[in-house]
């Protein structure tokens, strides 16, 4: 197979902003710290994060729930991401203008409004779709 | 080799929409995320950490421009989260390719792979902790995020490259690989999509509202919020922690270092004409807000200091702890009418933790570089 041009040159751009990176980690001070945090990082997805989606999923498969389920699901699971890290940290913030709210209460906020929308979104399709039929 | 085969290992993936069009749709959203994501990340680190070519011209112009790149680069880093996650799911069962190497073509495409996971995972998992300020790694963190960006950015180009045939066919939801693909798949392909797009909205919605502030209503899930703060305006040292404490007005002293050196006292500072200004605080962590600032422009004490027209300035805080107590502005700030010394923020006297009594405000500029507590402005040739 012939590689065109264009390709070629991206790969070689690709692999010298690579370089770059590499250059600036080695003058890193604690370079062992940061690459054992990027190996975790593939190791933690790869063997744990994954699996359990999948896990998920299959569970959710074999319950015959696809569409609006993993819809509120997948949202559910990343706003849970994201607000992890607000909910986790441990000790004492700055000051109080740093992770000023009640994150627990936030989050089963966004949780709840998931859970309502997913309630509410066939009903709102349903009530469209009547509408949209012609009268008798 | 074969002999590592057994019933659970390889394991077989029946699910759908592992495919090369999910892929593709999905990783075309992360690849904007990420370019938005690094750009902007470059931005920040070239305002911040400006290398000797650039000190001297960095534009102060527009005033709100820190607070859209900075506000773009965690946004877009956050809207990443979903869809990294759903990119890798969508790919997962090629970790287990049998056999695991069937070339070095292949071994290389492979390990230039997980260098682009392990980068991209560790590039928005140490952001997000960066803007809730955990820092549970041994490393220091703006270095490290800094040079992995690099890798993430390398790596992504590399991958298109190695994948562009497979990208091209299954571009559109009419290319021919998309086409070859299950045609009852395309449903529930597109419910998917739907989802993780959906996810990347409700992520965003949640904590944008940090820095875009008609939407701080809707700030749940964001580190800061913008109407917590003193005064109205989140802060991120505070007077104890720089070491100042309450600055007492009849002892302090400006002093500003020139050809025409002077000394002044807070009443002769506040004597000066005084002079309004509407800039936002914008922080590297991804919080911003707009506030209305009152106080003395910087142009004018240098004029009083006998400044040449194109000299930088250095601005020194009375701070005795922690980084940041000096900053330096190139010409183009020190000289912009919008830069001030202010004494007054939303029209009452700084609080210590803004910088009593006086502090840098400048257009355009990161949070970390609005030096506080200033006692010292240095004419600099």
């Amino acid at each position: 197979m012939r590689v065109g041009v264009m390709r070629l040159l991206t790969a070689v751009a690709g692999l010298a902003l690579m370089g770059v990176g590499v250059s600036l980690l080695l003058d890193v001070r604690d370079l062992s710290g940061a690459l054992v945090w990027l190996g975790g990082a593939v190791v933690l997805h790869d063997a744990l994060i994954a699996p359990l989606v999948l896990l998920i999923g299959w569970v959710l498969v074999r319950g015959g729930v696809r569409g609006p389920v993993r819809r509120a699901l997948l949202v559910a699971g990343a706003l849970t991401a994201v607000a992890l890290p607000v909910m986790l940290r441990p000790g004492k913030p700055a000051n109080s203008s740093v992770l000023p709210l009640d994150y627990p209460r936030n989050w089963l906020l966004t949780l709840l409004a998931v859970a309502v929308v997913t309630a509410l979104l066939p009903a709102a399709r349903a009530t469209r779709r009547s509408r949209r039929r012609p009268p008798k | 080799m074969g002999g590592m085969r057994s019933r659970f290992f390889p394991p077989v993936f029946k699910g759908r929409l592992h495919d090369a069009r999910t892929a593709t749709s999905i990783g075309r959203l992360l690849g904007v995320a990420f370019v938005v994501c690094f750009v902007t990340g470059l931005i920040s680190h070239v305002m911040q950490h400006p290398p000797a070519w650039a000190a001297d011209g960095l534009p102060s112009r527009p005033v709100w421009g820190y607070r859209l790149t900075q506000g773009l680069h965690v946004a877009s880093g956050i809207a990443a989260i979903p869809l990294l996650l759903a990119k890798l799911w969508a790919v997962y069962p090629r970790l287990f390719v049998w056999p695991p190497v069937r070339s070095v073509r292949h071994a290389l495409e492979r390990l230039s792979v997980a260098v682009l996971v392990a980068a991209a995972v560790f590039e928005v998992a140490t952001g997000l902790l960066n803007t809730t300020q955990w820092y549970p790694w041994p490393f220091s963190f703006v270095p490290v995020h800094y040079a992995v960006a690099w890798l993430v950015a390398g790596s992504l180009v590399l991958h298109i490259a190695v994948k562009a045939p497979e990208i091209r066919a299954h571009w559109s939801r009419r290319s021919p690989g998309t086409l070859a693909l299950p045609e009852e798949d395309g449903p529930d392909r597109r419910s998917l999509l739907a989802a993780v797009v959906a996810a990347a909205g409700a992520v965003t919605v949640t904590t944008v509202g940090q820095s875009l502030t008609p939407l701080k209503d809707l700030t749940l899930l964001a580190p800061r919020h913008p109407d917590h703060g003193p005064q109205g305006l989140p802060v991120n040292r505070t007077a104890a922690a720089a070491g100042v404490g309450r600055i007492s007005a009849e002892h302090y002293r400006l002093t500003v270092a020139g050809p025409r050196p002077f000394t002044l006292t807070l009443d002769e500072l506040r004597g000066l004409p005084q002079h309004e200004a509407e800039l936002p605080i914008a922080c590297v962590e991804g919080w911003s807000k707009s506030a209305h600032w009152t106080g003395v422009r910087v142009m004018d004490l240098l004029a009083l200091a006998g400044a040449p027209p194109h000299a930088r300035v250095r601005v020194v805080s009375l701070q005795t702890r922690g980084g940041y107590g000096v900053s330096e502005m190139g010409h183009e700030y020190a000289r912009d009418p919008l830069t001030l010394l202010a004494l007054h923020l939303n029209g009452r006297e700084l609080a210590p933790d803004h910088g009593y009594p006086a502090r840098l405000i400048a257009p355009n500029r990161p949070g970390v570089l609005q030096t506080k507590w200033v006692g010292r402005l240095e004419v600099l040739s």
